[in-house]
């Protein structure tokens, strides 16, 4: 191919350079500094080693591990149900997995206020049936953020583990059965290695996000917690200070990638998938 | 007792449908109630659409979403496609990955890095802002999808096209474009959905000058349940269902996720 | 018309060398072939002839003009490719009208191109149609219809009867042969089936593992004729026979376990006594019968293993006292053979000394 056409390949990385990696980078520098014109300092990262902070990042890596637990658990058998079904109903059901993830985050956050608000919906209909007297507290708390997170993160579990279950070939299961394995034998065996790729796709697909989340745990939450999400937008908006939050940005941006990090290679060990064994075995 | 497993996962599916229209349903429903407070069914009622519909401040913000979506997918897709076609199978390939960590971090590192980075050079937020903001996040799906895309194709279509005569340009407009339209208008209807619902970038990107529709809807939550929340709600969804339609009708051609 | 020169070709790929030293002329206006195993490299020939490839030394002419650095779409030469690589989202006619409108010709002029190609290779009937719904011969012919329109210089063909059935293969043969001699194209035929390149080539090239040529000829040369145990087995079948050179009164080479057979040398050769050579013997150029025939120069007894019925022939592995076993091909001449040679019929092989090839590797 013409090498010297490489410059119209120029513009994306240019855009790239400097809405993407220059910020980050920028943020990564404002870390190191003060307002003052000292220079480098570490004042910044002194500032962070106050156990609130190390709470707050503890919180969101429960939070984004529940959530992408739940999503797991709940998205594989669904996603496994429509993956085996014929052509024109997968598509159905497609379709209407797919539209929630369409529908705007804000709406649905909403909507789930709705339900779950001391007057809201469900209460409504509870103390109007008689079950309950007094409004049960479901929004303004870690069960409603639970929900909301659930809610919204479960398509981006279900894309990719569509995908490879949708190339899953049923042949194996067969094998398995006819080597006398019951449907868990062949689950926990046969199909959950070999789909082991899209687990790991979509679990970090839901993880990484959710660790950031700021917008539910604010909506529904009722800023009763504070989340990496919401702290760092704490920050950089109402509390103007950018150094002190880009700190903070970047101690928690490593606290993920460690985490993400020594979460794969755990999960290799305990699983390793069908390329890795033969790479070993030669 | 097999009738009950074999409808265990069915029964389970079903559930979790259930759950996942619950408060769709019940955003629908309740945008045709006749009365706001308290929550029971009160008999059918246009009138919050029409409170909707007469509303200037909201059209306003549809425009914004618009033309920042609209322009996210025309920039990114142009620049994503020439940059694949300029460097996939050539010695640029290693290039690449480059952009395949706009996935990598949460949405709110891009959002206040971005507002750090205008803030100091002085460079005002607003929808051009976000505009920016919006295309690199949108090339983080672009360019994934239409490198896989690409390297799916027959290659040797494009060396029969310059065996043929024509320049690597002719072969870019006559020939790549056409062949990779389906994964083009897919990602495109993915990014604009991915702009047009975005809240995070423009929260922080898009300044008090501009307002989207996510935007609006946010000021419009913090005060207080409203219907006409609902009725916009409802007609988003219409909105978004045609889009995933066209969407769920490309994907069987080809393979994005 | 042109001839294609290659000069001291160097090409590797990631580290391996894949051809070396390569020196290759292809004379003009011919249907030549280039015929080798897979993998030996003769594709990777096709696209640097074609400028998908840029050599890592040499040099490659067409005619006279050194074509090198020319980029694909700049060389007078054209491709048709193994898989077709037809353009899925356009018809018959703009397929094969490609390359007219690249260069800018008006719609009436394409028109009457692409139409008088389409005819010749008996499309006109298609040109509406969009690729999927055409069958694999008809692809072929699109693909080749495509091609020729340029009038090219050469015409490239990459084993273009690979994805075609049987019947269909040897009728594209014939038709390629016909195209051939109207349009007086050079082309260059590379495939690993040596049936075709034998039947289509005026002259060909045979190429082994290493990506060096072996030998260059006309089909005739290389198959009655080959210079080495490689293109002798590549080149239909043969029985390889290793012997020890004597140069009595007459050549004669000494085959181990058997005995001594005459040898025919070729004029130039000189031979040293006691030297380790080698003969090539046709299947077809050995006479099998069970009583005793007169009038060979070599003759041989064996025990016939195995039967292997061809339709035209019939192939006989007959085992020889030293162990080896001898592939015999008989025309089936006759509905009703006189002699019935049966398995374990012990039978009566004979030569003549002309019909085997000395080969020294």
């Amino acid at each position: 191919m013409n090498n010297s056409s490489f410059f119209k390949a120029v513009p994306a990385l240019l855009w790239q350079f400097l809405f993407f990696y220059i910020p980050l980078l920028f943020v990564v520098v404002l870390s190191f500094t003060d307002g003052t014109t000292s220079g480098f300092t570490l004042k910044n990262y002194a500032l962070l080693f106050d156990s609130v902070y190390g709470s707050i990042v503890l919180r969101s890596l429960i939070l984004a591990f529940l959530t992408a637990t739940l999503c797991l658990l709940i998205g594989y058998p669904l996603a496994y149900f429509i993956a085996l079904k014929k052509r024109s109903l997968k598509n159905v059901f497609l379709f209407f997995i797919i539209l929630p993830f369409w529908t705007n985050l804000l709406v649905l956050t909403y909507a789930w206020f709705f339900i779950l608000d001391r007057d809201g919906l469900l209460n409504s209909l509870l103390m109007n049936i008689g079950v309950i007297n007094e409004p049960l507290a479901l929004i303004n708390n870690f069960f409603a953020i639970m929900i909301v997170m659930f809610y919204c993160y479960l398509p981006f579990m279900i894309m990719p583990l569509f995908s490879v279950l949708e190339k899953f070939d049923l042949n194996l299961i067969e094998a398995s059965k006819d080597l006398g394995a019951n449907q868990w034998q062949t689950l926990w065996n046969v199909i959950i290695p070999i789909t082991m790729p899209g687990i790991k796709a979509g679990f970090l697909l839901v993880f990484v996000p959710a660790f950031g989340e700021f917008v539910i745990p604010l909506l529904v939450g009722g800023d009763k917690y504070m989340f990496v999400g919401t702290l760092i937008s704490h920050y950089f908006l109402i509390g103007q200070n950018k150094f002190a939050g880009s700190a903070f940005t970047v101690l928690s941006s490593c606290v993920l990638f460690v985490v993400v990090f020594f979460v794969s290679i755990f999960v290799q060990k305990l699983f390793p998938s069908h390329r890795e064994i033969r790479e070993t075995e030669l | 007792m097999n009738f009950l497993k074999k409808m265990a996962l069915p029964m389970f599916v079903f559930l979790v449908f259930a759950f996942l229209y619950l408060p769709i349903i019940v955003l629908i429903v309740f945008s045709c109630n006749k009365i706001a407070f308290p929550y029971r069914w009160a008999g059918f009622s246009l009138e919050w659409y029409r409170e909707l519909l007469e509303s200037t401040e909201i059209w306003h913000a549809v425009k914004n979403s618009l033309i920042v979506a609209l322009s996210a997918v025309f920039l990114s897709l142009t620049m994503g496609l020439t940059f694949i076609f300029y460097t996939a199978r050539t010695k640029y390939e290693k290039v690449i990955p480059f952009f395949y960590g706009n996935l990598v971090f949460p949405e709110i590192i891009l959002a206040v890095s971005l507002l750090a980075l205008f803030t100091f050079f002085a460079i005002p937020t607003g929808l051009l802002a976000l505009i920016a903001a919006h295309t690199v996040l949108a090339f983080g799906f672009v360019v994934p999808i239409l490198a896989a895309r690409f390297q799916e194709l027959d290659y040797s279509i494009i060396e029969a096209s310059l065996d043929l005569g024509a320049s690597l340009n002719q072969t870019f407009i006559r020939i790549v474009i056409p062949l990779l339209l389906p994964a083009l208008v897919a990602a495109g209807l993915l990014v604009f959905v991915i702009s047009f619902d975005d809240f995070l970038l423009a929260f922080f990107c898009a300044g008090t000058s501009a307002q989207t529709l996510p935007l609006y809807i946010f000021a419009l939550i913090r005060t207080g349940i409203s219907p006409v929340i609902n009725a916009l709600s409802t007609l988003l969804l219409v909105v978004s269902s045609v889009g995933v339609l066209i969407f769920c009708s490309l994907k069987s051609k080809i393979r994005i996720f | 018309m042109k001839s294609i020169r290659l000069e001291n070709i160097k090409k590797s790929y990631n580290g391996d060398v894949i051809l070396e030293n390569l020196n290759l002329t292809i004379p003009a206006g011919q249907f030549f072939a280039l015929l080798g195993p897979s993998g030996c490299g003769k594709t990777t020939v096709l696209r640097l002839i074609g400028g998908f490839e840029e050599v890592n030394e040499g040099d490659i002419f067409l005619g006279e003009e050194n074509i090198t650095h020319l980029p694909s779409n700049k060389r007078h030469i054209n491709t048709v490719f193994q898989n077709y690589a037809l353009f899925p989202h356009l018809n018959v006619f703009d397929n094969v009208a490609y390359s007219q409108k690249i260069k800018g010709l008006s719609r009436e002029v394409i028109a009457q191109k692409v139409n008088k190609v389409l005819k010749t290779v008996h499309l006109e009937h298609h040109k509406n149609k969009f690729i999927n719904q055409l069958s694999g011969g008809q692809k072929q012919r699109v693909a080749l219809a495509r091609a020729i329109i340029n009038e090219p210089d050469v015409l490239l063909l990459d084993e273009p009867l690979t994805a075609l059935d049987l019947k269909l293969r040897e009728k594209v043969l014939i038709e390629l042969i016909d195209l051939q001699s109207k349009l007086q194209t050079t082309f260059v035929y590379v495939t690993h089936d040596q049936f075709e390149a034998l039947t289509v080539a005026d002259q060909m090239a045979i190429m082994n593992q290493d990506g060096q040529i072996e030998q260059i000829g006309t089909p005739k040369e290389i198959y009655e004729f080959p210079v080495s145990i490689f293109v002798a087995k590549f080149v239909g079948t043969t029985n390889i026979l290793k012997g020890i050179f004597h140069n009595g009164s007459t050549p004669q080479i000494e085959l181990p376990g058997l005995g001594f057979f005459q040898l025919a040398v070729p004029e130039n050769k000189e031979l040293v006594e006691g030297k380790s050579i080698y003969i090539s013997l046709r299947p077809e150029k050995i006479w099998i019968s069970i009583p005793e025939t007169p009038g060979f120069s070599n003759h041989l007894t064996g025990v016939v293993e195995s039967i292997v019925y061809q339709g035209r022939s019939t192939q006989y592995n007959v085992r020889l006292k030293n162990d080896h076993l001898l592939s015999i091909f008989e025309q089936n001449e006759e509905h009703f053979p006189r002699q019935v040679i049966d398995y374990g019929s012990t039978v009566n092989v004979y030569w003549q000394k002309e019909n085997a090839v000395l080969l020294e590797k």
